[in-house]
C-alpha cells in the first residue's frame, strides 16, 4: 500500500518536471529559473586574460598619488582659484574721491622664498621650515591699476601677503624632483606631501564632508513632515530653502522671510498667476498629484491673493528687514522688498536675470512636485546619508574661502586708509596708494598663519565658526602620516544617537574604506579614503551648457507643465539648476558620454538618469568622489593584454588610457547608474564597467593586513587603528629631523607576506615591525589574556628594539626693556676649576650639553640663564647691581631613562630670537608590559621574558622570537593571521615574498605543497621539544613567521607609583596625573565598596590621613572654627576643642562662609 | 654648597666660543650672544652643535 503509494508519488513528480519542462520550453525559450546566467565567456571563449589590470593601479598611483586630492585641490586654488577672487573684488574706489580707482589685473603666487631680504639664497626647503619653525609660504603678488594725482598708473606684481604653500603642490620646490635632488633637500621621496609647514609644525587641513550645494533633497523632518531643501550657495551668499508641508498644505520657508509662505503665494508672487499654469507645472496631468496639491490653490484664493501684486504685498510684510547701508530713514516699498528677496536671497543659486523670474518659478515648482511625490509615496524620500548625496570639501575651498574673507578686509582697510590720507585737504605729496598696499601686508600673512595653526575657520561673511579643521601632521610612523593625509572628518555632531551616519553606506563602496574608521565616539564619522578615489575640482559650465543644447535639449521655460511631465521626457539638470528637457534620455546620455570618453569635456564631468524623478543630472562641480573603471563596450572590456602589455613596457600611462577610452572616472551618482562587474568572468551583456582591482575599495592602511577577507571585519578596523601606533622608520629624512617626540625601530624588516598596497604606498621601504618566528601554544602561564612571551635572546640580538628621541627647546628671548636671556658656562668649583657638579656635567663651556654625552635624569643640558627685570626700563650705565641681575633657568633632563645627546641645533627665528634644540636620545629593548600586535588586531603585552635555554625548539633547532597563547584565535576568529603564518613560513623556506593581498593572494594549497616540498607538514605544524624538560612536546605546533609591530605604548612612559609626593596648593590633596607625580586615586566606587565592607578605619585612613588631614580648633559654644584655641567670634577660649577633619572641608566652611552661609559644628563626645 | 659662579653680578660671557657647524656648507662657524646666527661662509641659518671631545661609553645590552 504504502510502496504503491509512493510510487505513484513519483510517478506525479516525473509528470510535474516534464510538465514545467514543456512549460519552460514555450515560455523562456528553453531556459529555467534555476539556470545559471550565462557570462560572455561561456558565449565566446575569453579573448585573453588581462589579469595584470591590476598595473593599472600603481599607473594611477604614480599620476595621482596617495594625496592627490588635496595638491590638485591647493593647486585649482592657488593657480585659477584666486583669479576669480580677485576678479570678483577686483576694484577699491574711495567715497573721498570719485577719481580715484584701485583695479586688481591679475593675481600670481611666487616660489616659496624666505622673508628675510639680505639672504643670499631666497629659495628655502620644506626642511628648513621644520627646523627653524619658520612658515612654508611664498608671496602673492598681484597686479594693480590706479590712479596717481592725474594719471592712471600700473604696477605689476606687488606683494600684498604672503601664502602658506602645500607641500608637493605646483608651487612647491619639491615637485617634479628626482630621488637625489630631494635627497639634497632633505626631504623623503616617500613622503607623500599635501600638507603645510606653519611655525614650524605640520599641519593638514582634513578633508570635511558634508551635504552637496544646490541639490533638492526631500526628507522628512522631526515632526514627520515631508519637505525638499535646497542649501543654496553663490560666491555672494549661502542660503537654505525649504519647501515643506504643514497640515496636508505646502509652504516655502526661508530665514529671511520671518513666516512660512504658502507655496502657490510664491509662486504667484514670483509672477505665475494662473492657477491652472502652476497646476499643471506642478501635477503635469495626474490627478492624483492633482488631488494632492489643490487645497494649496483653495488656500491662496481663501487669502484673496490673485495677483502678483497682491502676493507681493503680503510676503512684503513677512521679509526680514535686510541690513541696509544706504540711509536709515529711506525704506522700499513692501512688494520691492519681497521681489528683491526672491530675486537675490531665495533660492540665491537660480539666477533671476533681467526680472525674468520664469527660471525661478519652474524650480520652485518642481521642489513642490517632489515634495507631492513624496507625499504620496513614502519610498521617494532621498537618502542623506548616500555618498552620492555628499561633497568632500578640501584644503583649496577652504583656503579660498579663508582668502576670500581676509582680502576683502585688506581692502576695507585699505579703502579706510585711502580716504583717511585723501581726506587731508592739502597733502605734502602727490598721493600714492603703492606704499598703503605695501604696509598691509601683514593681514593676509598672519590671517592665514592664524588660521591654519590655530584649526579655527571664523568668516564672518558665511557666518562659519569652524574648530578643527587642521591637525598637526601625526609622525608616530608613515602610516600614520599616511593616514591622516586620506581622513575625512564629517561635519555631523558626534552627541547625535542616529546611526544612519555612522553606517557603512553601501554607495561608498570602492570610494571610502569599509575598515579604516575610529572605535568609539568618532566611530563611522571619520572615514577614510579608498585607494583609488580620486576628489573632484570645480570644472566649467558654459562648455557643457552649449554642449547640452547641441545635443538635443530644449529650454523649458518655452514649455507648459503637461509637456514637462510627459512619460518620455526627461528634465536636465546641469550641478542641480534646470537646464531645459530632453525626450530621447538614453541616446542623450550615450551621447553626452561618448563625448566624455573621447576627451571633448573633462573626464570628471558625471552624468546619469535619474528614473525616480525622470531627470538627467549632469554635475561638473567640485568635491564629488569618483574613481576610474575599465570600460566595458559589447560585453567586452576595452583594455586588453596588449594595453596592460604596453603600459608595463612604459609605452602607456594611465592618463593614455583615460586619453584613449579604455577606462573612466565615475562618481557614486553616475556609478549607481552603471552595471559595473567585479572580475571579467562576471560580465554579462549588460555590463558597462569592470572594477580595475577589488583590493582598491580598502583604503592605505587597510591595505596593509594580509588576507584581510579572512578576517572578522572589526579585527581589520582594529587593526587600522594599531598600525598608526606602530614603531618603525618615519620616512628618509628622520634623522635630520627634530621632531618633538620620534619613535625610530632599530631594524625595522619588511613584511614576508606582503600585499600589492603595501608595495604600492611604499611600505616595504619605511616598514614599522619585524618578522618575528612566533610558536602558537600555550606556555609558562605569563600568557593569559592574549599576553606575549618573548625570548630574551632575540631581545638581545636586536628585536623590537626601538629609540625615543625627544625635543628640548627654548628660545633666548629678548625683553622689551633691553634685557635678554643668556647661556652661562657651567659653574665649577672655586678653588679647582677641573671639578664641576654631577649636575652640570654634560655641559660644554657654552652652556650646552656637547653632542653625544650620555645625560642622566637630573642634569643639565642647556644651562639658561633669565634676565630677574624684563619689564622696567634699565639704564645702559645702571650701577645698580640688581637691576640687571640674573636667575637660574637650567633645563635639566627629567625621564626614567638616561639619554643621549643627539643633537643641538641653534638658529634665528623669523623674528630674530636666537632657538635652540637639542634633541635627547633613548635605546629601548623591549621589557615586561611592552605592547605588541600582529596585523589582525591582536594586541598584547610582554608577559615573561624567557631565556632561550627554556624556550621550545623545532628539529631543526629554530627557537621562536614569540609564543603566542592559541586562546587568542576562537572567539577573534582571525583566520588571515593563520594564513599569514602559513604563508611567511612557505616564503621562508622558498625564499620570496607572498603576498596575502585582499581578494586574491598567495593560496593556502600552494603554501602548503611549498611546505611539503621542503619537508614540512602541510598544515604549518612542527615537532617542538620543550626546552625546559627536554622532552617532545605532546601536540605538535603551529610555528612560522608572523610580523610582529611594537606599539608606541611602553611600560617605560607609563610606569609610576608614589608614597609620598607634591600636593596641590588650594586642596592640600596629592596632585593628579604621572606627569605631576601624583597620588594614585582611590575613587568613588572603590569608596563605595570600602563602605560596604565596613572597613571605616581604612577609608578614614584613606580619605583624610593620607590625603589632606588638618587639625583644626572649634568652638563649642558658636560652632565656628578658630584659631590657636582662641575663638575670634565669641571672643573667648573657653570651650575650644581640637580637631581632625579634612582640609578640604575647612575650605568649604570657608567658602560657605563667604557665601554668606554660615556652617556650625556642634560636637559630641563619641567615646 | 652654592658655587654658583654665573649668579653673581658681572655677566660674564662664555670665555672660549666654541665652534659650531653650518648645516648647509659645513664650514665652522663661532656663535656670539645676542648676535643672529648666521653663516660666515654661505649666510645659512642653521648650525649644529659638535661631537663632544670626551670619550662617551656604550652600554652594549
Amino acid at each position: 500500500m504504502l510502496s504503491k503509494s509512493l510510487d505513484e508519488a513519483k510517478a506525479d513528480i516525473k509528470m510535474d518536471l516534464k510538465e514545467a519542462k514543456e512549460h519552460a520550453d514555450a515560455h523562456f525559450g528553453g531556459k529555467g529559473l534555476t539556470d545559471p546566467i550565462p557570462t560572455v565567456e561561456t558565449i565566446h571563449p575569453p579573448p585573453n586574460r588581462f589579469q595584470d589590470k591590476w598595473r593599472l593601479l600603481p599607473a594611477f598611483l604614480k599620476v595621482k598619488g596617495l594625496v592627490k586630492q588635496h595638491i590638485d585641490s591647493f593647486n585649482y586654488f592657488i593657480n585659477v582659484d584666486l583669479e576669480k577672487i580677485i576678479k570678483a573684488n577686483e576694484r577699491v574706489k574711495s567715497d573721498v574721491d570719485p577719481h580715484f580707482y584701485l583695479k586688481y589685473t591679475g593675481i600670481r603666487v611666487g616660489a616659496p622664498e624666505r622673508p628675510d631680504l639680505e639672504a643670499m639664497n631666497r629659495s628655502y626647503t620644506p626642511h628648513e621650515c621644520r627646523l627653524r619653525d619658520l612658515t612654508y609660504s611664498a608671496n602673492i603678488y598681484v597686479d594693480v591699476e590706479y590712479v596717481r594725482g592725474r594719471q592712471i598708473v600700473r604696477r605689476k606684481g606687488v606683494p600684498i601677503g604672503r601664502m602658506p604653500i602645500m607641500l608637493r603642490s605646483s608651487h612647491c620646490v619639491l615637485t617634479g624632483k628626482s630621488e637625489l635632488d630631494l635627497a639634497k633637500m632633505t626631504e623623503c621621496p616617500l613622503d607623500p606631501g599635501g600638507y603645510f609647514v606653519v611655525k614650524g609644525v605640520e599641519k593638514v587641513i582634513l578633508v570635511q564632508e558634508q551635504m552637496s550645494k544646490n541639490r533638492i533633497i526631500v526628507d522628512v523632518d522631526r515632526k514627520g513632515f515631508v519637505q525638499a531643501g535646497v542649501t543654496s550657495s553663490t560666491m555672494e551668499r549661502k542660503s537654505k530653502t525649504y519647501v515643506g508641508t504643514k497640515n496636508g498644505k505646502i509652504y516655502l520657508k526661508h530665514n529671511s522671510i520671518a513666516e512660512d509662505i504658502p507655496i502657490v503665494v510664491a509662486l504667484k508672487a514670483m509672477g505665475m498667476q494662473s492657477d491652472k499654469e502652476i497646476t499643471q507645472l506642478v501635477c503635469g496631468q495626474e490627478s492624483k498629484y492633482i488631488d494632492k496639491f489643490s487645497p494649496n490653490l483653495e488656500e491662496c484664493s481663501k487669502m484673496k491673493i490673485f495677483t502678483q501684486q497682491q502676493a507681493l504685498d503680503y510676503i512684503g510684510t513677512k521679509v526680514k528687514a535686510p541690513k541696509r547701508s544706504f540711509g536709515p530713514g529711506i525704506r522700499r516699498p513692501a512688494a520691492e522688498e519681497a521681489l528683491d528677496v526672491l530675486a537675490t536671497v531665495v533660492l540665491a543659486h537660480v539666477e533671476v536675470q533681467d526680472n525674468n523670474f520664469r527660471p525661478k518659478c519652474i524650480y520652485v515648482a518642481v521642489m513642490t512636485r517632489r515634495v507631492v511625490m513624496a507625499m504620496l509615496r513614502g519610498d521617494l524620500v532621498d537618502d542623506r546619508d548616500y555618498v552620492g548625496n555628499k561633497r568632500l570639501e578640501l584644503a583649496g575651498q577652504l583656503l579660498s574661502l579663508l582668502f576670500e574673507d581676509l582680502f576683502k578686509k585688506f581692502n576695507s582697510d585699505l579703502k579706510m586708509n585711502i580716504d583717511k590720507v585723501l581726506k587731508k585737504p592739502n597733502r605734502t605729496q602727490e598721493f600714492d596708494v603703492y606704499g598703503q598696499i605695501l604696509i598691509h601686508g601683514d593681514h593676509i600673512t598672519s590671517g592665514f598663519v592664524r588660521a591654519i595653526s590655530s584649526g579655527n575657520w571664523s568668516l564672518k561673511r558665511f557666518k562659519m565658526e569652524r574648530a578643527g579643521i587642521t591637525q598637526v601632521l601625526s609622525r608616530l610612523s608613515f602610516i600614520s602620516a599616511l593616514g591622516m593625509m586620506t581622513r575625512i572628518s564629517s561635519q555631523f555632531e558626534k552627541t547625535r544617537k542616529v546611526s544612519g551616519p555612522r553606517a557603512l553606506q553601501p554607495s561608498q563602496w570602492g570610494m571610502l574604506c569599509p575598515s579604516d574608521t575610529p572605535e568609539g565616539e568618532a566611530c563611522g564619522l571619520v572615514k577614510n579614503l579608498a585607494l583609488m578615489t580620486h576628489i573632484t575640482v570645480d570644472d566649467e559650465e558654459e562648455p557643457l551648457v552649449k554642449l547640452a543644447f547641441i545635443l538635443g535639449v530644449e529650454d523649458v521655460s518655452l514649455l507648459t507643465g503637461p509637456e514637462v511631465y510627459l512619460p518620455e521626457t526627461f528634465m536636465v539638470f546641469l550641478n542641480g539648476n534646470i537646464l531645459g528637457i530632453t525626450r530621447h534620455s538614453k541616446q542623450f546620455v550615450a551621447a553626452f558620454r561618448r563625448m566624455r570618453r573621447a576627451g571633448r569635456i573633462s573626464e570628471f564631468v558625471s552624468i546619469f538618469i535619474s528614473d525616480h524623478h525622470n531627470s538627467v543630472h549632469i554635475s561638473c562641480d567640485g568635491g564629488r568622489i569618483c574613481r576610474p573603471l575599465i570600460i566595458v563596450e559589447k560585453g567586452k572590456p576595452r583594455v586588453r593584454s596588449e594595453h596592460i602589455e604596453q603600459l608595463s613596457a612604459g609605452n602607456l600611462s594611465f592618463d593614455d588610457f583615460l586619453r584613449l577610452g579604455l577606462i573612466e572616472y565615475l562618481d557614486v551618482n553616475e556609478e549607481s547608474d552603471s552595471n559595473i562587474a567585479l572580475y571579467e568572468r562576471e560580465i554579462i551583456p549588460e555590463s558597462t564597467h569592470v572594477e580595475i582591482e577589488p583590493f582598491t575599495i580598502l583604503g592605505a592602511v587597510a591595505g596593509l593586513i594580509p588576507y584581510p577577507h579572512h578576517n572578522q571585519s572589526p579585527r581589520n578596523t582594529y587593526q587600522c587603528a594599531m598600525g598608526k601606533q606602530a614603531i618603525g622608520a618615519i620616512a628618509y629624512n628622520q634623522f635630520n629631523r627634530i621632531d618633538t617626540l620620534l619613535y625610530l625601530m632599530v631594524y625595522p624588516q619588511q613584511p614576508m607576506v606582503k600585499t600589492k598596497t603595501i608595495e604600492m604606498i611604499g611600505y616595504d621601504k619605511l616598514p614599522a615591525g619585524q618578522n618575528a618566528t612566533v610558536a602558537v601554544m600555550s606556555n609558562s602561564g605569563y600568557d593569559i589574556e592574549d599576553a606575549l612571551v618573548l625570548n630574551k635572546a632575540s631581545l638581545d640580538r636586536g628585536y623590537g628594539r626601538c629609540q625615543v628621541l625627544r625635543k628640548y627647546a627654548t628660545l633666548l628671548r629678548q625683553y622689551s626693556n633691553g634685557s635678554y636671556d643668556r647661556l652661562a658656562d657651567p659653574p665649577v668649583h672655586p678653588d679647582d676649576p677641573t671639578i664641576v657638579q654631577e649636575r652640570f656635567e654634560v655641559l660644554d663651556k657654552d652652556g650646552i650639553a656637547s653632542v653625544g654625552e650620555r645625560i642622566k635624569p637630573g642634569q643639565v643640558y642647556i644651562n639658561k640663564q633669565m634676565p630677574t627685570n624684563t619689564s622696567s626700563d634699565v639704564g645702559v650705565n645702571s650701577r645698580d647691581p640688581t637691576a640687571n641681575a640674573y636667575k637660574n633657568a637650567p633645563m635639566s633632563y627629567k625621564s626614567a631613562m638616561e639619554g643621549y645627546v643627539d643633537k643641538v641645533l641653534m638658529t634665528t627665528t623669523e623674528n630674530d630670537q636666537t632657538l635652540i634644540k637639542a634633541l635627547i636620545r633613548q635605546t629601548r629593548r623591549p621589557e615586561l608590559g611592552d605592547k605588541f600586535s600582529s596585523r589582525h588586531g591582536q594586541k598584547g603585552v610582554c608577559g615573561i621574558i624567557i631565556q632561550q635555554e627554556d624556550m621550545p625548539f623545532s628539529d631543526l633547532g629554530i627557537c621562536p622570537d614569540i609564543i603566542m597563547n592559541p586562546h587568542g584565535f576562537p572567539s577573534r576568529m582571525t583566520v588571515g593571521k593563520m594564513i599569514e603564518l602559513l604563508a611567511g613560513k612557505a616564503g621562508v623556506l622558498k625564499g620570496q615574498l607572498q603576498y596575502g593581498t585582499a581578494f586574491g593572494g598567495s593560496k593556502v594549497e600552494d603554501m602548503s605543497r611549498i611546505l611539503i616540498e621542503n619537508g614540512f607538514s602541510y598544515s604549518g605544524k612542527d615537532y617542538v621539544t620543550s626546552g625546559v624538560t627536554g622532552e617532545p612536546l605532546s601536540a605538535y605546533i603551529y610555528f612560522g613567521p608572523v610580523y610582529y609591530q611594537k606599539l608606541k605604548h611602553m611600560v617605560m612612559d607609563k610606569m609610576h607609583s608614589r608614597s609620598r609626593g607634591p600636593r596641590a596648593v588650594l586642596t592640600r590633596q596629592p596632585t593628579e596625573g604621572r606627569s605631576r607625580d601624583g597620588g594614585l586615586r582611590l575613587g568613588e566606587m572603590e569608596r563605595d565598596c570600602l563602605i560596604g565592607y565596613g572597613a571605616s578605619m581604612l577609608l578614614l585612613e584613606r580619605l583624610m590621613i593620607s590625603s589632606d588631614i588638618f587639625e583644626i580648633h572649634v568652638c563649642e559654644m558658636c560652632g565656628l572654627l578658630g584659631y590657636a584655641g582662641w575663638c575670634q567670634h565669641c571672643k573667648s577660649s573657653k570651650g575650644m576643642a581640637k580637631m581632625q577633619i579634612p582640609y578640604a572641608c575647612k575650605l568649604l566652611f570657608q567658602e560657605l562662609q563667604s557665601m554668606n552661609v554660615i556652617p556650625r559644628l556642634q560636637l559630641e563626645n563619641v567615646f | 654648597m652654592n658655587y654658583n659662579a654665573a649668579q653673581t653680578s658681572a655677566p660674564k660671557p662664555p670665555a672660549a666660543a666654541i665652534p659650531y657647524i653650518c648645516a648647509e656648507c659645513g664650514s665652522e662657524n663661532e656663535i656670539k650672544p645676542k648676535e643672529p646666527i648666521r653663516c660666515k661662509e654661505c649666510g645659512y641659518r642653521i648650525m649644529y652643535k659638535k661631537r663632544t671631545k670626551r670619550m662617551v661609553q656604550f652600554e652594549a645590552r
